[in-house]
């Protein structure tokens, strides 16, 4: 598989001023140094508990946040070195559908303009046609023609979700970020949205970057899962294999909390302690340690590296090295 | 089988709210039971009535526009409906009590949570200040927070969500109820906090054999967790079993489908999903409200509300058409 976007050490520091006129301000390291690669047609799915900085690095991806410093190459092209011009050229083969359903739809406009303003904007449609074109979309994400003249509220957040997919696909998007899309919805209508994805990817061969906090739904839909911690990632490999011989005890962790379906599974394992350690003030050393099991003493003091465990399989651990 | 009578018996509760211009049903005709010691699990997705049908036991509904159309709340065998005011307020808090969805807006933001925990055991138990914040410092032991000496006199801004959540356990624990209703516990939460709050959870029912109905939407919560399960659509109760039966057997065509549409841990095939969405409670479609999204609705289905069938062993229930006289299985 080849790669289409190419991510390099990116960071993202958010300063935090205290006080009115204080000098004294602390950073929130939001993304520290994460080097990940998507390829073609591939879905990365990304998870991690909330706060650890899986929407910072999503957003960053396709330029909606400047990161403090990285590259970021889109086809051979990095894109943080772009003018305005050039990258908004580049905008219609990155697009995003959001986590909120209610958020996200503008409450007055009607479908036709929320899916068919980008296409205007990047002259995709004319006037004359941009029914037909709008029409066209929404039959592919399984919305009912005589929508189009209706407004948000009018939707169930099913519905809703459709219109966001509809208005990312309406650009013909090579790579698409999908933030936590299902996690707003009822486990029936979940299904619907998350089998529409699958469609849609398989038949328009794009690549996603999948983030979500729900390990079920990213062993469902992903080919590659990365795992994030405090703003690092902490594990990447094939979803199979990372379900299998999970290597980082946080992945460990994560797949042994989630509960399982079946009844008969014994829960014999010991949750793990304590929360997960601010931003503003994480831990020296590797930042897991702190609720590691398996800590030692050189976990305390020393920031693990990636290590390579097999071909695609890399962890941030020093078990490994 | 328990020996004793159920903790809480609930028999044909309808609960209503009365707007300017629509009548919604939310809870149509509820019956359901918990027993001592158990711990049950009502699931069904949003707008259901699992929460109102908890509300309805403490009667916290705000009345009006809401309304108890008919019904009884057995709770040890005393109506709760029929209570005074002022016996219920004994009730609550002290025989029942409650833990909400949001630990973030259930504490109140200017009291610190030694003052929130010491306020439910000075309310209904003869205790001084001093002895109530002795009882606290217990509490907060008990649920697991470290160094509860510091923490007590903190404010909830201070604490995180997985240790709010913990506050609100040990409120709601500290008059030993015999009934604990957890409303959505976990759902703000991370996995591992989830996983921690449940451990806790079951751990407190054990040692003190309190009895907890647990309300989620999360089926793998209920497969961990529960004892027996109730699944509601739409205000009603569609199907009654043990956890491990639901899971071996589901027989109402909805809990099936739910069931379906969740990600499977070894297949990649598409995922079943439950075709429409949930009716609008105001619109509920005649006969059975689940039948339009139905795969095996048969015309009976559209015409007349289902019963609620028995199985043999009487454990398991569905209101379900096709498990009637002369209905097939469907399977």
């Amino acid at each position: 598989m080849t790669t289409l976007i190419s991510i390099r050490s990116l960071k993202k520091y958010f300063p935090i001023h205290e006080g009115f006129l204080s000098k004294n301000t602390k950073t929130v390291k939001a993304v520290e140094g994460v080097s990940l690669d998507i390829g073609h047609g591939e879905i990365l799915g990304l998870v991690g508990e909330s706060g650890c900085g899986k929407t910072t690095l999503g957003r960053m991806s396709i330029n909606l946040i400047k990161p403090t410093s990285g590259e970021i190459i889109f086809d051979g092209v990095d894109i943080l070195k772009l003018d305005n011009q050039a990258l908004k050229a580049l905008r219609p083969k990155m697009q995003i559908i959001f986590q909120d359903p209610f958020g996200s739809l503008n409450p007055r406009f009607t479908v036709e303009r929320i899916i068919g303003e980008a296409m205007m904007v990047h002259g995709l449609a004319e006037r004359s046609n941009l029914r037909s074109k709008v029409t066209e979309i929404m039959q592919k994400v399984g919305l009912p023609n005589s929508f189009i003249n209706r407004y948000p509220h009018e939707f169930s957040g099913g519905q809703r979700q459709r219109i966001g997919i509809a208005r990312a696909l309406s650009l013909n998007p090579r790579y698409l970020v999908c933030d936590e899309p299902v996690s707003a919805l009822d486990v029936s209508i979940q299904a619907q949205i998350i089998n529409l994805l699958q469609e849609l990817q398989e038949k328009e061969s794009i690549s996603i970057l999948f983030i979500s906090h729900d390990l079920n739904v990213v062993k469902h839909l992903s080919h590659r899962t990365a795992v994030m911690y405090l703003g690092q990632i902490v594990e990447t490999a094939p979803t199979k294999i990372l379900n299998k011989n999970a290597a980082h005890p946080y992945t460990r962790a994560l797949l042994a909390a989630k509960p399982s379906t079946n009844p008969k599974e014994s829960r014999d394992h010991i949750p793990l302690r304590g929360d997960v350690p601010s931003p503003l003030n994480p831990p020296a050393g590797c930042y897991f340690h702190t609720r590691c099991p398996e800590a030692t003493d050189r976990c305390k003091t020393e920031r693990p590296t990636t290590f390579q465990l097999e071909e695609r399989h890399t962890v941030q651990c020093h078990l490994y090295n | 089988m328990p020996t004793r009578p159920p903790l809480l018996n609930i028999e044909n509760l309808t609960t209503s709210f009365y707007t300017n211009d629509t009548v919604v049903q939310a809870v149509r005709g509820v019956n359901l039971h918990v027993n001592q010691a158990e711990i049950l699990a009502i699931v069904g997705e949003s707008g259901c009535g699992k929460s109102v049908t908890a509300l309805s036991i403490l009667r916290l509904i705000s009345m009006p526009p809401g309304r108890f159309d008919s019904g009884q709340i057995k709770f040890n065998n005393h109506d709760l409906l029929s209570l005074s005011e002022a016996d219920m307020q004994k009730v609550r808090g002290n025989d029942i009590s409650m833990i909400f969805q949001e630990p973030m807006t259930s504490l109140n933001p200017i009291f610190t949570i030694g003052d929130q925990i010491g306020e439910a055991i000075t309310q209904h138990q003869s205790a001084t200040g001093a002895e109530a914040r002795k009882q606290t410092l217990e509490l907060l032991h008990k649920v697991s927070i470290p160094s509860p000496e510091i923490r007590i006199d903190q404010y909830p801004h201070e604490l995180s969500g997985g240790m709010k959540q913990r506050v609100m356990i040990a409120i709601a624990i500290a008059c030993r109820p015999a009934l604990l209703i957890a409303d959505e516990p976990t759902t703000a939460l991370d996995v591992t906090i989830q996983d921690q709050i449940l451990s806790l959870l079951s751990s407190l029912k054990e040692d003190s054999e309190m009895s907890i109905l647990l309300i989620t939407h999360n089926l793998g919560i209920v497969a961990q967790f529960a004892d027996r399960v109730n699944v509601m659509y739409s205000g009603k109760i569609v199907e009654e079993a043990t956890v491990d039966s639901l899971f071996e057997n589901p027989m109402h065509p909805y809990t099936r489908g739910l069931l379906n549409s969740l990600p499977k841990d070894d297949s990649e095939l598409k995922l079943e999903s439950i075709s429409g969405a949930v009716p609008h409670p105001a619109f509920l479609p005649k006969g059975c409200a689940f039948h339009p999204r139905c795969k095996d609705a048969i015309p009976r289905c559209q015409q007349q509300p289902p019963l609620t069938n028995t199985t043999k062993e009487n454990t398991h229930k569905v209101a379900c058409w096709l498990y009637e006289e002369g209905g097939e299985d469907p399977q």
